[in-house]
């Protein structure tokens, strides 16, 4: 069983990426799970989104979950979060900032020692450069990819494009290029 | 249904309390046939009897009617009858007196008005009002 | 069948609201009438979206309240079409009253109704007071423990209301949130496979049949009310013919099988919980985890609600030593309603087993494995004794000093 727990303010895209993600995990046979805690939440308030991914029927409907990877897909919740909880020794943490990996672990207290666990790239910027709007979901699944070693470039975004297939062609383009600007940036 | 639903156990009554108002299918329109010649079921409001409700009933003067209706409009009980657009009396069946037909008639004096239930007809035809004057 | 065709993969991820509204577009529904509420929104508003892109072929009203959205419904169904809507909580509580005109008047439609908690204190996540809400409503109540299920029991849900030998309306329960926003992995039929499942609406006493005039929703009072009402408890009692019925062609149709009370490692459980909704899926790996521990746990969850299985769920329970029947609903003043149900259901047969009354998950709040696997630990060892520890309710998961009642 594999779990991810996304850390996102309303309005970010993590439900509509964790969904996403598991629409692409789901073609190859596995079986997949995407939720999501925002209860009435605004736009903007802190929400986190979670998914696991097992290979036989996912039975388990708690909310409490030790995340085998954590996203965060806004710089400021990697702060106020608390991005650690329920970890294990293994948890891989993505996050996204402007600023560089040793600047961001050096604020967060909790990082410190597990740097070879922690991840870091520019999703915003990705975001607004390529597909003109600052939405993270697709960049961080690019990164995903690259730190999880789950699917090759290639094929994550053939089966991505089906998943945003409703979409204008424009912005699957650009959702192609941000996810391997993703894939290529975040170290 | 041969059975009064008056005889009938909860296993056959018609589910949901669906209240059919004829025996059995129709292969006519009921607003091309005249109400007599309809074959109401059992269940239906034309045989339930109401007109021991009324304490004043309705008398009709012919002499001043002037057909134009308005009773069989607005009667909630729909106890003007009519034909060919005359009015041809009362349903006295259903009729419960509530004296509408009365306030609702426009000619001067009334062509229809209520007495008490006990009032003859001829009697109530001789207590007729004059014509009021305008001043 | 709709005259537009929407092909579906084999494997879907989708959350339960749209499970619900697939198979809601594939019955071929001809009057939607709704007024949408968290946690049951997407039902409607996917519904919309489906209507709009030119999937559905019958009507889809929006209306100005929940009662009204009922209303609308059972005007609809008395003129004779298959009809269905949605709602959760606060809408379900404003649509009570109409909710017993539908079942009174006989008009099979279906309800998906998306637990949630009652106010107060507002709280838009999943209990189950909203489905003990309908408990004497007169409906057929299914519950479903995930996505995949709640796409199931819709399509089962028309069939068995509209039989000629029910003529029901047809509630399906889903958690909110923990179904009802959880995207699984769905295995759903194609559009024809499903059409054809649920079959044609065949009417039955319609307004629009103009060769038998009809009047519906009329006054009885002592002379005929109780004799409709009788009629209608026998329609509900017997409905379980039709229900097994439909869940055995269903079966055949997708490989998945349902029963009225659902049940795992019961074979040889010495202590067991009985639940409704996603607790049951949750509740396996914790009795998986007390299997390694060397306790027999099995876990029983209801399936269909109304009409109680109270035979099935006495029969289950008949070699246990110890239940505890799990409430996910603050039960205002008494026993929870699953632990009425199952010591009604216990008490003339020859199993004595300990009954205790757990009070959980109470506005969504977490019921987590490791809680599960507690309560099956505190099971065991009052089998163990041979004796409750101290009282019949007790609640779990709340924060403050310990909450019991019903000393024993």
């Amino acid at each position: 069983m594999l779990e991810i727990r996304w850390h996102s303010r309303a309005g970010q895209g993590a439900v509509t990426g964790a969904k996403g993600l598991g629409s692409v995990v789901a073609e190859t046979g596995k079986e997949v799970q995407a939720f999501a805690f925002y209860g009435s939440a605004k736009r903007g308030a802190s929400m986190t989104a979670y998914n696991r991914i097992d290979d036989k029927k996912i039975l388990n409907h708690e909310k409490y979950m030790n995340p085998d990877y954590v996203f965060i897909l806004d710089p400021g919740l990697a702060y106020t979060d608390d991005i650690t909880a329920n970890a294990t020794d293994e948890t891989k943490y993505i996050i996204t900032s402007h600023l560089s990996k040793d600047e961001v672990i050096a604020k967060i207290p909790a990082l410190h020692g597990i740097e070879d666990r922690v991840f870091v790239l520019d999703c915003f910027t990705i975001a607004q450069e390529t597909i003109g709007r600052a939405i993270p979901n697709t960049p961080m699944l690019g990164a995903f990819m690259k730190v999880s070693g789950m699917f090759e470039l290639e094929y994550f975004q053939n089966a991505m494009k089906s998943v945003l297939s409703k979409l204008p062609q424009k912005i699957i383009d650009a959702n192609m290029v941000a996810i391997e600007r993703a894939y290529n940036e975040v170290h | 249904m041969s059975k009064s639903i008056h005889d009938m156990g909860w296993d056959e009554l018609v589910l949901g309390a669906a209240v059919h108002s004829f025996k059995e299918e129709i292969d006519y329109n009921p607003s091309q046939v005249l109400p007599e010649n309809r074959d109401y079921a059992e269940t239906n409001s034309k045989y339930k009897y109401v007109g021991d409700w009324r304490v004043f009933k309705p008398v009709w003067n012919t002499d001043l009617c002037i057909h134009c209706q308005f009773c069989w409009l607005y009667c909630p009980d729909t106890s003007i009858l009519s034909r060919e657009k005359k009015m041809i009396g009362f349903d006295y069946d259903h009729c419960k007196g509530c004296g509408i037909c009365q306030e609702v008639c426009p000619t001067n004096p009334k062509s229809i008005i209520m007495f008490t239930e006990q009032t003859e007809e001829e009697e109530a035809l001789n207590q007729w009002p004059e014509k009021k004057g305008s001043k | 069948m709709n005259s537009k065709i929407m092909e579906l993969n084999k494997v879907e991820v989708w959350d339960g609201n749209m499970a619900a509204t697939q198979a809601m577009r594939q019955a071929d529904i001809d009057v939607v009438a709704a007024y949408p509420i968290t946690p049951s929104t997407p039902v409607v508003e996917n519904y919309a979206t489906f209507h709009a892109n030119g999937y559905i072929d019958g009507e889809f009203v929006m209306v100005e309240s929940e009662h009204a959205a009922m209303s609308g419904c059972v005007g609809a169904a008395a003129a004779g079409g298959r009809v269905a809507t949605a709602t959760s909580s606060q809408g379900l509580a404003l649509m009570v009253e109409v909710l017993y005109q539908a079942s009174g008047m006989r008009l099979p439609m279906v309800l998906n109704i998306v637990n949630r908690a009652l106010a107060s204190p507002l709280n838009v996540n999943g209990d189950h007071s909203d489905l003990y809400l309908t408990r004497d409503s007169g409906w057929i109540s299914l519950c479903t423990f995930s996505p995949q299920e709640v796409y199931d029991m819709n399509l089962c849900a028309f069939k068995i209301g509209e039989h000629m030998d029910v003529r029901l309306p047809v509630i399906v329960n889903q958690d909110g949130f923990l179904s009802s926003h959880t995207a699984q992995n769905i295995y759903p039929l194609q559009d024809k496979e499903a059409c054809d499942f649920v079959g044609e609406y065949k009417p039955l006493n319609a307004m629009l049949d103009f060769s038998r005039p009809v009047t519906h929703g009329v006054q009885t009072e002592e002379d005929w009310h109780f004799e409709h009402k009788a009629k209608q408890h026998d329609a509900l009692m017997n409905s379980t013919k039709v229900i097994a019925e439909v869940f055995a062609e269903f079966e055949k149709l997708s490989g998945r099988k349902y029963n009225f009370v659902e049940s795992y490692k019961m074979e040889d459980a010495e202590i067991a919980i009985v639940v409704l909704g996603t607790t049951y899926e949750s509740a396996q790996l914790a009795v998986d985890k007390m299997r390694e521990e060397g306790i027999k746990a099995g876990v029983v969850a209801i399936r269909v609600f109304r009409p109680f299985p109270l035979k099935e769920v006495s029969d289950m329970l008949q070699n246990v030593k110890a239940v505890a029947c799990m409430d996910r609903s603050a039960p205002g003043g008494s026993v929870g309603a699953l632990y009425n149900e199952i010591s009604g259901a216990l008490f003339n047969s020859p199993a004595r087993p300990l009954l205790s009354n757990i009070i959980y998950g109470l506005g969504g709040r977490d019921m987590t494995i490791g809680v599960l696997c507690d309560i099956y630990r505190d099971l065991d060892a009052e089998a163990k004794a041979g004796k409750l520890n101290g009282s019949i309710q007790r609640f779990v998961g709340v924060r403050g000093p310990e909450l019991k009642y019903y000393k024993v």
